[in-house]
């Protein structure tokens, strides 16, 4: 028996008006004339609904580069979805804002590459940050949960603390720390996002005492980076068993990166419901239960916790989607990850940024 | 933080209301829900921003003829605490 997903991940637009050098999205982005209909959203809403789905988050690229944002949380709303908007703030007034409230917007996740101003900027490839810090004066006038995000890597986890200072000043409900996570762009730039170990360790014990001092006031959530991880990340609660995402186009994924493993095709929300994706698509069964499994995660006691870690990973990295994720000490290609700690680039090495570009 | 007084006004925080799943309520929150039943069910219905704990407290001990109210307001406390700790209840 397939269980039901818990969320759906709706990337509606590759459009940004950033250009983070650690994007999620695929090298390969959506124009806008690939974009899928407010009515297939729509659609789709009441369908993840239908579907056992509470959660909907909207991203992209920026969702707010969407026209009809109020409408599609409007649906997403009625049809009894928690909407979360994650944003980067960029075209969102205070009047739009409301509007999206009004509309049944549930929480806001506010993206920040920094607390220094210069520094921000620098990572976006844009001028934002300044925006950003006076936006989140506006959300805290408004009855919606409040989440900070904020990116770490080698080139700020030096300032961890300040950082942390700086979100508290934004007054969020919860603050993310989210280590870059090399598919995408961020792979393009791993050498220069890629933490030291001693950066790591530091961050964890900040973290936790941070998180201790802030209880009851700002929760904060972190997780240990798979590449300095013991064993690997349940990516996406395993292939297929949680999440599902759909791009712009309406094709959809059971992880971010699925797209870039080759030989796999996607199915479209345009011709099929999303149940049928859910529990009958090939795409959707192509790394389901343990049959795909190499050693050592078939016969491994882990392989129902982490299910052999991310398929993306391992393609991108080994050039073989079904291959133990090699963040996996026990994973035969294990070196390919210490090299790639050991790559981590000095400071000099700033100048290298690939940008993310737009559609 | 400290526990609710005798006259918090607890409330859902900002971001958390009741949903469904199938016939069951529950509570959604950013990035997860809880499934509340019985007593904390009833609790959380109660809780409208208006009602203070003292009045929450009396609501339960006429349904709950049972239990002492002293048992209740105690129960009543911790349990909006933790909720507060999660950040799903505001007093």
């Amino acid at each position: 028996m397939i269980p039901n997903p818990l969320a759906l991940i709706a990337e509606i637009t590759h459009r940004c008006p950033l250009h983070c050098v650690y994007c999620s999205n695929p090298l390969q982005l959506a124009g806008t004339e690939a974009e899928i209909s407010t009515e297939d959203w729509v659609r789709v809403f009441q369908q993840a609904h239908d579907l056992g789905i509470l959660h909907l988050h909207l991203t992209g690229g920026e969702p707010l580069a969407r026209a009809d944002l109020k409408e599609l949380i409007q649906a997403a709303h009625d049809a009894g979805l928690y909407t979360n908007l994650i944003t980067s703030g960029m075209g969102l007034p205070e009047a739009r804002l409301a509007s999206l409230v009004d509309a049944g917007l549930d929480h806001i996740q506010l993206s920040f590459q920094d607390s220094r101003d210069e520094h921000a900027n620098w990572i976006a490839g844009t001028k934002a940050h300044a925006h950003k810090v006076v936006l989140s004066e506006v959300i805290r006038r408004f009855p919606v949960a409040f989440t900070v995000n904020l990116v770490v890597h080698r080139q700020n986890l030096d300032h961890l603390e300040e950082m942390i200072a700086f979100a508290e000043q934004l007054k969020p409900d919860r603050l993310e720390i989210a280590h870059a996570q090399y598919y995408g762009w961020a792979l393009k730039n791993r050498d220069t996002l890629m933490p030291s170990r001693e950066q790591l360790e530091n961050c964890l014990r900040i973290v936790e005492s941070a998180q201790a001092r802030l209880s009851g006031r700002m929760r904060i959530d972190c997780v240990v980076p798979d590449y300095y991880a013991r064993y690997p990340k349940a990516c996406m609660g395993g292939w297929g068993r949680r999440l599902l995402l759909i791009d712009p186009a309406g094709q959809a994924l059971p992880c971010h990166a699925a797209g870039v493993i080759p030989g796999m095709s996607f199915d479209n929300v345009r011709q099929h419901s999303l149940e049928w994706i859910w529990r009958e698509s090939p795409a959707f069964q192509r790394f389901r239960g343990e049959q795909w499994m190499p050693e050592p995660c078939r016969s491994c006691e882990r392989r129902a916790e982490d299910f052999g870690g991310c398929r993306c990973q391992a393609f991108l990295l080994t050039g073989d989607a079904s291959a133990t994720d090699p963040v996996c000490t026990l994973a035969p290609t294990h070196h390919l990850v210490e090299t790639a700690r050991e790559n981590g680039a000095p400071s000099e090495a700033k100048l290298s940024w690939s940008y993310r570009t737009n559609p | 933080m400290a526990p609710p007084a005798d006259s918090s006004q607890p409330r859902f925080a900002a971001g958390c209301r009741w949903g469904t799943q199938g016939e069951e309520r529950v509570v959604l929150f950013p990035e997860g829900m809880i499934r509340v039943q019985g007593t904390g069910q009833k609790i959380l219905e109660l809780c409208d921003g208006g009602r203070t704990v003292q009045e929450i407290v009396k609501a339960l001990s006429a349904t709950y003829s049972g239990g002492s109210p002293s048992r209740i307001r105690e129960d009543v406390g911790s349990f909006l605490e933790a909720l507060q700790q999660k950040r799903i209840v505001d007093y």
